[in-house]
Order: C-alpha cells, then sequence, then structure tokens
C-alpha cells in the first residue's frame, strides 16, 4: 500500500479514535474519580446526538451551536441523576466493592430507562442530516468536512479537559481525589460537590460526543451500547483513572481498528475489539499504561 | 434434614403441583405465559444460587442460553429430546469452565464486565462463523416436540433449578459460596479452595442456562445467532434476581412470576413502556431495597413511612418558622 | 514428624512496584515455639505475615511448611497444612452469628484434622476464648475485643499446628493485654501450637515470648531471645531508643 494509503488509512483511524477518547475521557472521570462504571455512558451519548438532531431539523440551530448546549445540558441532566440516584448509594454502600456493584447495577437500570424512553420518544428508525459532508483536501488525501471538524474538536475538548485537570485548582483537586479519596478530603476538598459536578462533566462531554458524532453518521436510539463498550474498552487499555491514558488508548484503539478492518474483513470488526477488550483485562487489568 | 429445608421442599411440591395442571386446564395463551414464567424462573434461580451467594455478578447468561439453544437446533433431528436438552447443559457448562478458569480470579467490576465482553465475543464470533463459513443465514427446526414436552422440561429445569438451590444451602459448598460473598480472601484462609468452589458454581449456574436455551430453542422454528444470543435474556435474568432478591431462594422466583404477568401484560403495546420500568425498578430496589423484593417486611415498610415522615418535617420546619416569626 | 522445621521462609520477597516490603527474609519455626516479631511501623510485618500464609504470593525466595514446598500456593493449601491466622483488623463473617463463624473453620481447614479435645466443636472453641455466651449473636453485633478473640476463635476452628497472631493486643487496656498473653501462651501450651505474633506493644510481648525477630525497613535485623534483642544497637537504633523496656 502507498505513503498515501497508509496516511488516510491511519486519519481515518486517528479521527474515530478522538470520539472514542472523547466518550472515554467521561467515563474514566466517573470511574476514577467516584467508582462509577457507568455503562449507561452511550446511552447520554445517544441523548446528545438526538438532541442536536431535533435543534437542527426542527428549529434549524447550527451543530455547532449545539455543542455548548449539548454539554450543558446533559451535564445538568448528570446532576440531577448523581443526586437521585449516585448519592444515596455512596451513603448507604458498607465497602467501596458493594458501592461498586451497586452503582453498577443502577447504571444497568439507567440503561434500560434512557434507551428506551429515546425508543418511545423518537422511534426505531435511523435519522441523520448533512452537515459539511463536502471533502477536503489534507496533505494528498480526501476527507469529508464534519469528520475533520469532529476530529478537531474531539482533540480540542479531550485536551482541555486534561489541561484544566492539571493546571486549575479545581482539577488538581479532582485529581487528588482520585489518588487518595480520604487525604484529599482532610485538606478541605468538597467532596459532596465534586462528585456531583464531576459526574455532570462526564455525562457533559458524552453528550458533545454525541453531537459530534451527529453531524457525520447516522443516529438511533441503540447507538449507545457500542461506544459505551468501545468507552470501557479505552480505559481497560489505557489504565483506569489516567486521563492521558484514555486519550492515547482512544486514539491507539481506532487506528487499530481502522488497519485491522483494511486488512482482514470489515465484518471482523466487533471480534477484534472484544478480542483485544479481553486480552488486555485478562493480561493488564490495570491497563497498559499505568505505572505500576 | 432442617426444619427451614422441609417447609422450602413442601412449598416446591405445592408449585409443582399447580404448575403440573396448567397445560390440562389453560388456554395456550396461559401456557405460553407459565413457561415463559418458568423460563426465568429457571435462569434467575440458577443464576441467583451462584451469583447471589457470591456476589459476583455474571453478565454471560445470554451466551450460555444461546450456547444450548444452538447446539439443541444442531442436533435435533439426530438426537433423542432429552439428550438434545443435556447436550445444551453440557456444551454450555464447557464454555462457562473455559470462561471461568480464565476470569474468577477478577473482582467484582472486572469480572462483570468481562462475562459481558466475552458474551458478546461468543456472538459475535458465532455469527461470523455462520456467515462466513457455514454460509447459513440461520437455521430451521424441522423435528420439533410437543408443546407439552416442552412445557414439561422446561418446568422440570425450574423445578430443578429451585431444589439443586435448596441442597446447596444447606451444604457445605453453600457456605463456601456464602463465604466468598462476605469476605473472598478470609475464607481462603479457613480452608475454602476458592477457585474450585467459584468454577463449580459458575459451571453450574451455566449448565442450567444451556439447557433452559436447548429446551426453548424449539419455541422459534427459526434460528439465528441475533436472536438466540439475545444479550437481553441475559439482563432479565439479572434484572429479575435482583429485583427478587439474589441471596435468596424464593426472591428469582418471585420477581419472575411478577415480570412475566407485567412483561405480557405490558410488552405488545408498549415494549417501551416495559423495559424502562424493569430499569426503573432495578434502580429503585438497589437504593432502598438491596435485598430485593424477597427481603420486603412489614418492618421495611414501617422504615420507609418513617423515613417519609422525617424528611416532610425537614422541609417544612423552616417554613413553619418563617410563618411563625 | 520428620526433622523439617513446622515453617520455614528463605529469602522471602516481597516486591509491590517499586516497593520492597520484605527483603530477603529467612526464618524457620518449630513445633511449640513463642515467637514475638516486632519492628517499627512499615517495617514490613503484616506482609511477612501475609506471604506466610499465603495470602500474597513472594516476588522472591521459598516457602516450606515441613519440607514441602508451599511458595506460590493459594492460601487455602496453607491453611490445610495446619498454618492458621488472624488479620489486624478483625475480620468476621458479620451476618452470621459467632458459632457459625466458628463453624466456617470447622467445615473447611479443619475438618478431617486430628486436635486437641480442646478444639472438638464450636462450643469447645467458644470456652476456650471465652465467647461462649455471645454464641447465638450475630458476629456484626460484638464489641470489637470481642471480635479479636472470635478471629482466633475462627482460626482455631481451622485446627492449625502454626498461629500467625497480626497485632491482636491493639487498642486493648493494660489488663486486657495481659489476659489476652495469657490466653496466647495458654494456646501455645495447651494445644502443642506455634505461635507466631506481631505486636506493636513490644513491652507485653517481650514478657511472654521466647524468641523475637526484629523487622525493619523489609530486613530481618535481629533474631533471638528478648534479653539479647533489647541490647542490639541496630534495633535500639530502629527504635530510637523510645519503645524498648527491659523484660522484668
Amino acid at each position: 500500500m502507498s505513503a498515501l494509503g497508509w496516511f488516510e488509512l491511519i486519519a481515518s483511524g486517528l479521527i474515530t479514535g478522538g470520539i472514542y477518547a472523547l466518550i472515554a475521557l467521561g467515563l474514566n472521570l466517573q470511574y476514577g474519580l467516584m467508582r462509577v462504571l457507568n455503562i449507561a455512558h452511550g446511552e447520554f451519548l445517544m441523548l446528545g446526538a438526538f438532541v442536536t438532531w431535533a435543534a437542527q431539523s426542527s428549529l434549524g440551530i447550527s451543530p455547532l451551536l449545539m455543542i455548548p448546549v449539548s454539554f450543558l445540558l446533559l451535564a445538568a441532566l448528570g446532576l440531577v441523576v448523581h443526586r437521585l440516584a449516585f448519592r444515596r448509594l455512596t451513603r448507604t454502600s458498607p465497602t467501596l466493592d458493594i458501592f461498586e456493584a451497586r452503582a453498577l447495577m443502577v447504571s444497568f437500570g439507567l440503561m434500560f430507562l434512557v434507551q428506551n424512553f429515546a425508543q418511545g420518544v423518537w422511534g426505531g428508525d435511523l435519522r441523520g442530516y448533512d452537515y459539511l459532508a463536502d471533502p477536503v483536501a489534507v496533505g494528498g488525501a480526501q476527507f469529508a468536512g464534519n469528520k475533520l471538524l469532529l476530529f478537531v474538536l474531539a482533540l480540542a475538548v479531550s485536551a482541555a479537559l486534561i489541561v484544566l485537570l492539571r493546571t486549575t485548582l479545581l482539577g488538581k483537586g479532582v485529581r487528588a481525589l482520585m489518588q487518595s479519596p480520604t487525604g484529599a478530603r482532610l485538606v478541605g476538598i468538597d467532596t459532596e460537590r465534586l462528585h456531583p459536578a464531576m459526574f455532570g462533566v462526564g455525562l457533559g462531554l458524552s453528550g458533545v460526543a454525541g453531537c459530534l458524532l451527529s453531524m457525520s453518521y447516522t443516529i438511533s436510539p441503540a447507538m449507545g451500547e457500542p461506544y459505551t463498550v468501545t468507552a470501557l474498552i479505552v480505559i481497560t487499555l489505557g489504565g483506569f483513572g489516567s486521563m492521558g491514558g484514555a486519550l492515547a488508548g482512544g486514539l491507539a484503539l481506532g487506528v487499530v481498528e481502522a488497519v485491522g478492518m483494511h486488512f482482514t474483513n470489515p465484518s471482523l470488526k466487533p471480534l477484534l475489539s472484544y478480542g483485544v477488550f479481553i486480552a488486555v483485562l485478562l493480561w493488564k487489568p490495570n491497563g497498559l499504561f499505568t505505572r505500576k | 434434614m432442617k426444619e427451614s429445608t422441609h417447609r422450602d421442599l413442601i412449598v416446591l411440591f405445592g408449585l409443582t403441583g399447580w404448575a403440573l395442571a396448567v397445560p390440562h386446564y389453560g388456554s395456550d395463551f396461559v401456557v405460553s405465559l407459565t413457561l415463559s414464567c418458568l423460563m426465568y424462573a429457571a435462569l434467575a434461580s440458577s443464576w441467583a444460587l451462584f451469583c447471589g451467594a457470591t456476589r459476583y455478578i455474571s453478565l454471560a447468561t445470554s451466551a450460555f442460553f444461546g450456547v444450548g439453544a444452538y447446539a439443541s437446533a444442531l442436533t435435533l433431528d439426530q438426537l433423542p429430546w432429552l439428550a438434545v436438552v443435556g447436550l445444551g447443559a453440557a456444551v454450555a457448562a464447557l464454555v462457562a469452565l473455559v470462561m471461568g478458569l480464565a476470569v474468577l480470579h477478577l473482582r467484582g467490576t472486572y469480572f462483570a464486565v468481562l462475562t459481558f465482553g466475552m458474551t458478546e465475543l461468543i456472538r459475535h464470533a458465532i455469527t461470523y462463523w455462520e456467515k462466513q463459513v457455514t454460509g447459513t443465514v440461520g437455521r430451521v427446526l424441522s423435528v420439533v416436540p410437543e408443546r407439552d414436552t416442552v412445557y414439561l422440561t422446561v418446568l422440570a429445569l425450574a423445578v430443578g433449578a429451585v431444589a439443586v438451590a435448596i441442597a446447596v444451602r444447606g451444604s457445605r459448598f453453600g457456605l463456601a459460596l456464602a463465604g466468598i460473598g462476605a469476605d473472598e480472601q478470609r475464607a481462603q484462609t479457613l480452608g475454602v479452595n476458592t477457585r474450585l468452589v467459584k468454577t463449580g458454581g459458575f459451571v453450574l449456574t451455566a449448565a442450567f442456562a444451556g439447557a433452559v436455551g436447548a429446551a426453548m430453542s424449539v419455541r422459534w422454528t427459526y434460528l439465528d445467532p441475533v436472536v438466540v444470543f439475545n444479550p437481553f435474556i441475559g439482563f432479565q435474568t439479572v434484572l429479575i434476581a435482583l429485583i427478587g432478591g439474589a441471596a435468596t431462594l424464593w426472591g428469582p422466583l418471585l420477581a419472575a412470576l411478577v415480570f412475566s404477568l407485567l412483561a405480557e401484560t405490558l410488552r405488545l403495546q408498549l415494549p417501551q413502556l416495559y423495559m424502562m420500568s424493569l430499569g426503573l425498578l432495578l434502580i429503585l430496589c438497589v437504593l432502598y431495597l438491596p435485598g430485593g423484593l424477597a427481603s420486603l417486611r412489614w418492618a421495611t415498610f414501617r422504615q420507609w413511612r418513617d423515613d417519609i415522615r422525617d424528611r416532610w418535617r425537614e422541609l417544612t420546619t423552616p417554613l413553619k418558622k418563617e410563618a411563625a416569626s | 514428624m520428620n526433622g523439617h522445621p513446622l515453617l520455614e521462609a528463605r529469602e522471602v520477597t516481597v516486591r509491590f512496584g517499586g516497593l520492597v516490603a520484605v527483603d530477603a527474609v529467612s526464618a524457620a519455626f518449630a513445633a511449640g515455639e513463642l515467637v514475638g516479631i516486632i519492628g517499627p511501623n512499615g517495617a514490613g510485618k503484616t506482609t511477612f505475615f501475609n506471604a506466610l500464609s499465603g495470602v500474597v504470593a513472594p516476588t522472591d525466595g521459598e516457602l516450606f511448611a515441613q519440607g514441602v514446598r508451599l511458595t506460590g500456593a493459594p492460601a487455602h493449601r496453607y491453611a490445610h497444612h495446619g498454618i492458621a491466622r488472624t488479620f489486624q483488623t478483625p475480620r468476621v463473617f458479620a451476618d452470621l452469628s459467632v458459632a457459625a463463624n466458628i463453624d466456617f473453620g470447622l467445615q473447611f481447614a479443619g475438618r478431617g484434622r486430628s486436635a486437641s479435645w480442646l478444639l472438638k466443636d464450636e462450643e469447645s472453641i467458644l470456652n476456650l476464648i471465652g465467647l461462649a455466651t455471645q454464641a447465638a449473636l450475630p458476629a456484626g453485633a460484638i464489641t470489637p475485643s470481642q471480635q479479636r478473640l472470635l478471629e482466633i476463635g475462627m482460626a482455631l476452628a481451622t485446627r492449625p499446628k502454626l498461629l500467625l497472631l497480626d497485632e491482636v493486643a491493639a487498642g486493648l487496656t493494660e489488663a486486657e493485654i495481659n489476659q489476652m498473653a495469657q490466653l496466647i501462651r495458654r494456646l501455645r501450651d495447651e494445644l502443642d501450637l506455634t505461635v507466631i505474633w506481631i505486636e506493636h506493644a513490644v513491652t507485653t510481648l517481650l514478657n511472654y515470648v521466647e524468641r523475637v525477630i526484629v523487622l525493619h525497613q523489609g530486613k530481618k535485623i535481629a533474631d533471638g531471645l528478648p534479653s539479647e534483642v533489647v541490647r542490639n544497637a541496630e534495633v535500639v537504633e530502629a527504635y530510637l531508643g523510645d519503645e524498648m523496656v527491659e523484660p522484668a
């Protein structure tokens, strides 16, 4: 294959990887901070996509404008969900293991709730709209404009999040909490406010991812689950709780999938993803990128 | 025999008798409803046997069910009925053995996620195999046993699952499972071979799921991986067991009954509402009734009433103070 | 009884990532010994116990129980070889009754092992540790010091030859500590047990044990009679001379 061919292949892998990274970051924030493995994460992505689509088709609002809107909407939803569902668990669970198990089950229930709510409201058909679909030339190869936009924005938001976590006081507080919950509380970091806030941010990120996805791909109420699985694979690769790992893992997975699909059969994609997932979980349960 | 075991067996005997009468007196609809209820009773009870005691949440039921169903579809015209069901159990048990040896050493969340991943892997692998290697798009079942045979088989499996659960509870194996659920490392230092016990429990739960899958496969005249490996079967099993009370004996059965009724009444008109209520019920249960429906007591209701009353007082006292000043 | 020591650790090292918790520690324990293990915080005492009981597999080195190589074996095999342990924070089965907690060990590692009449059944063990009146209570409902005793009872139910006690006297009053020490002595004498005892309350321990091992930063720095160990310069330095008191 020519150099140009490789460039196109890897670039398209990176594009998908950018979205994976964005979703994984949100999931990671929730798990690393609060030990809530939110397997309903993809459903909120789906909500973001549908909200954007609805705004675009009924009200004519530009998807670009919907990026911050979907973030805010989903973040607000995240605050509500945390308040109603997860806060009580923190108080009533005797051990961390029990809390994790219960949180997993609650998010399981959320998955059912949200997916079927969407199905009931919007029906099961595929929807989509066209936005910046014209091809753009980059380095001799052609890419759809909306996909390039998707990549750039996904990367920008991910990078912004990581920078915020590293530089701001709030971000440092979050990272401190991730490393040592008791120690963080002792120095006065307010977990009561930080947990719901970060849960909201996590959902907000998946809302943004959904909004971005709706620009280039068709959407349906069932679209969320595969992305949840992918996000799980990414945070497993990158290490539970590691932000940089989620970013690197997301991009890496996107490329691996693209290359793998190109050289084998495209219908092997799910097999490949799950195979990688299981292999990593078995071989290095703490992720590939964590320092042990 | 312990008194509680005695009582449980009597209840089981009574329920079995009642269930046996259904095909003779009930309409097709009632039989179908009871069959579906028995299926989930068998699946949820056998799931709870292992997962309820050890608190390892397995999401692999769909894989075992599907593997059993496939084994059945492939051998239905060659082997007698009971052998087909037995084969379904055996193949599922084998899959569980392999899966278990690989993943049972991992903790709670990892285990749940891994069983889910492996289930999906198996589903995609078989779909791929069917499409690329054997070239079939689905399998048609030509030789199908009578409705009553299927009913009796599934009834036997449900009764068997509950009976095995009763037996296990009183045995050392059951004690070991409970120890693992309470504090696995502690149990190990007291002499429990945790790996063996976990694998055994996992395989047992899989064997039942596989047998049920093999028996139920004849309800679909046309089998393809999407239908048979539907992850929803596994999810619903877990939901039912958890809502009913995974650590109890009768909880999963009770919940299976409730949900079969709910499913039949809602599913055709408002399938989304049914699923949404499942999800909502699970959330409510985990938050307010972690022991499941089976742990409901009068004391629980009183506690809820007191909690609500306290909350109401909390919310209204500042208003009263303002009004007074 | 063959000529091998009851439990032998050879150059056992336990590493967690970059941290070396236990550094090439060797020790052999014979039947009937009453040994104390002391050391400042972070010395690796509990990790060493974890290695001795199979809870943690050593990164390097070997472990033998009566000549049988147990390195890397899961903890239940150690239990079946007669090595029992308690945990620093009592890990009892809170939802089971006190009697059922004791019965657990009897059902598994203790099953089929010959033992003294004192460990005949739950009742005898409960009497031995002094929890007979609490037998029917759920283990989560008894006091922490009672739970400490229950921990020991659970370990005894496995009918061990060697008992590893991890800081059983922590947080107890002076009188309670002496009671505990006397119980331990009694266990050794009447049950023919080897007892290895980690303790922070160095004073008491030194009065009751016959041999002391001192760990510091994962290494063994002393191993001998209490009277010799207290005079060991390295040991004194490790403790900064504060807690060492000459035995009476």
